[in-house]
């Protein structure tokens, strides 16, 4: 599909997937090299940026974020800013407060979140790359949902600027795509330092060196209550990677159970702050009565646009950091994540990569999601919180299809700032395993 | 967590809740702060830096410059006079 089809067709493709929040009404690519679509939480000044959130409603931003720009700079045309969980407070992309994205091989399922619309985009249109972020496995859970690669680099490696915070210490801005081949074009266009978010700052060079990972680690903790499906797709993956010469062995990893929690502790913590920002003045709806007192009219503005997941994990996050439980929560939590990073640290000496299936699980129904617990929610990111709170370059590769006919993922996580090994290893990937891709029609 | 405890919390966040919410985020709160006792058991580390990565401070020189017209900036702000318009402090 030409660049120009893509446009032309881009009003009825979301009427059916609903993957954008704004999208372009230009039906010319001028003189584009690539077409992108980008994740809400990230500013565009020709858009309006919301965040998945009614609160920004009417945001229109007076600057790019770093990873716009530069894809533009790189010819890139922006077609779309994609829907997601507002704020990216969820798994599935149902918590946002305007359309959810269906799921491209089933539109009654989910395409996991919260970057679900960057990946149904990618999975829809043909030649497509995605700009998403990661907090807690934002970019991996969807890719996984809908069968593409995506990639979140190590924390650090592209400039948070113009991203509209969630975690501070966990965002991370990647890929996704269904070619393989995008994760180290793309993230080579977008990486690098940029004094507007000095955490980018320390990053030593991207390497390009096509280095071939010899050998994974599967940690036991990591193939622990997984579905029938994830099972086998994940078994028939590590036979397929024995017979490309890849050494695949087993090991034990005790910090990873206690990811789940420090990872929420530490996230809700973050968001309930940065989240303190939005008080009706200055972005989206500023509507508020005047008449009222500041701390009245701050809290009506919030409590009437702010969506249930988001007041959950502010109230979450603003009691974990109180006096009297910040120690307990918050502080320990901070230790955690140092554990969590020296068992990487320690498995990853002998090893490139750890690996384990994406997701326990297949793009769930809309309607058994509706039934889950927020509980339920938060457990279905064990998989991958952890690279997530370690800052560790994390990637889905989908690597099989269930039952039910929907896309299977497995995620590699490799040391801190070395990409190389896990584009190397898409590439190679790519060449063994082929995607089945979803039917499309507008 | 207790009904007290919601409140005070939700004040502090600058969130009205419902009857219904207080009950409801008060069981869903419990049910996940629970579950979060597995932090007690979890070994602690004497490293408790705020980053996953080191992160070094990047000083600029202390410069004037506008990167941003503040007329753009206003734009989609609601302003009286210039200001951006805020609540009654009391």
């Amino acid at each position: 599909m030409s660049m120009k089809s893509t446009l032309e067709n881009l009003e009825s493709v979301n009427s059916k997937y609903f993957m954008f929040h704004a999208k372009t009404s230009d039906t010319d690519p001028g003189d584009a090299k690539f077409l992108f679509s980008a994740k809400d939480n990230l500013t565009s000044k020709d858009m309006e940026t919301c965040a998945g959130s009614r609160i920004l409603e009417g945001y229109f931003p007076a600057f790019d974020a770093t990873a716009i720009a530069k894809m533009r700079e790189a010819g890139g045309k922006l077609i779309g800013k994609t829907n997601m969980d507002e704020f990216g407070f969820g798994t599935f992309s149902t918590n946002s407060g305007f359309e959810v994205p269906r799921n491209p091989y089933d539109l009654e399922r989910a395409c996991g979140g919260s970057s679900g619309g960057s990946a149904c985009a990618a999975a829809v249109f043909e030649d497509h790359v995605s700009l998403g972020v990661s907090t807690g496995g934002s970019i991996c859970c969807p890719a996984s949902f809908c069968g593409v690669y995506g990639i979140a680099p190590t924390y650090g490696r592209v400039s948070r600027y113009g991203l509209i915070d969630y975690g501070n210490s966990l965002d991370k801005i990647g890929v996704l795509s269904a070619r393989a081949g995008d994760l180290r074009k793309y993230i080579n266009v977008i990486a690098g330092r940029d004094e507007r978010d000095p955490t980018s700052c320390v990053q030593p060079e991207l390497r390009n060196e096509g280095r071939r990972m010899r050998s994974v680690a599967v940690p036991r903790e990591g193939v622990e209550g997984l579905s029938k499906d994830v099972e086998s797709a994940f078994n028939a993956a590590l036979d397929e990677l024995r017979r490309m010469g890849i050494e695949v062995e087993m090991v034990d990893m005790p910090s990873l159970k206690y990811a789940m929690p420090a990872y929420y502790v530490l996230a809700t913590s973050e968001a309930s702050t940065n989240l303190a920002r939005y008080v009706g003045m200055r972005y989206g709806h500023q509507d508020g009565d005047y008449s009222l007192k500041f701390d009245d009219f701050f809290s009506d503005v919030r409590s009437r646009y702010f969506g249930d997941e988001a007041k959950r994990r502010i109230l979450l996050g603003t009691f974990t950091r109180m006096a009297g439980y910040s120690d307990r929560y918050y502080s320990k939590a901070r230790q955690v994540r140092q554990v969590v990073i020296q068992d990487y640290k320690r498995v990853l000496k002998d090893h490139d990569a750890v690996l384990a299936p994406t997701m326990p699980f297949t793009a769930p129904r809309f309607d058994d999601i509706s039934k889950m617990s927020a509980l339920d929610n938060y457990k279905a990111d064990y998989l991958t919180v952890p690279a997530n709170i370690a800052g560790t370059p994390h990637m889905s590769v989908p690597c099989g299809y269930g039952s039910d006919g929907m896309p299977i993922g497995m995620q590699f996580v490799a040391d801190h700032w070395d990409e190389d090994v896990l584009f190397t290893m898409a590439e190679e990937w790519d060449k063994e395993f082929e995607i089945r891709k979803p039917e499309v029609s507008a | 967590m207790d009904r007290e405890t919601v409140e005070r919390v939700a004040r502090t966040a600058h969130i009205k809740l419902t009857e219904e919410e207080i009950q409801r985020y008060g069981d869903d709160l419990t049910e996940i702060l629970t579950y979060f006792e597995l932090l007690d058991e979890a070994p602690e580390s004497d490293e408790r830096g705020i980053n996953p990565v080191e992160i070094a401070d990047v000083l600029r020189d202390d410069e004037p410059r506008m990167d941003i017209d503040s007329d753009v900036l206003l734009r989609g702000m609601d302003t009286y006079e210039g200001y951006v318009r805020g609540p009654r402090l009391s």
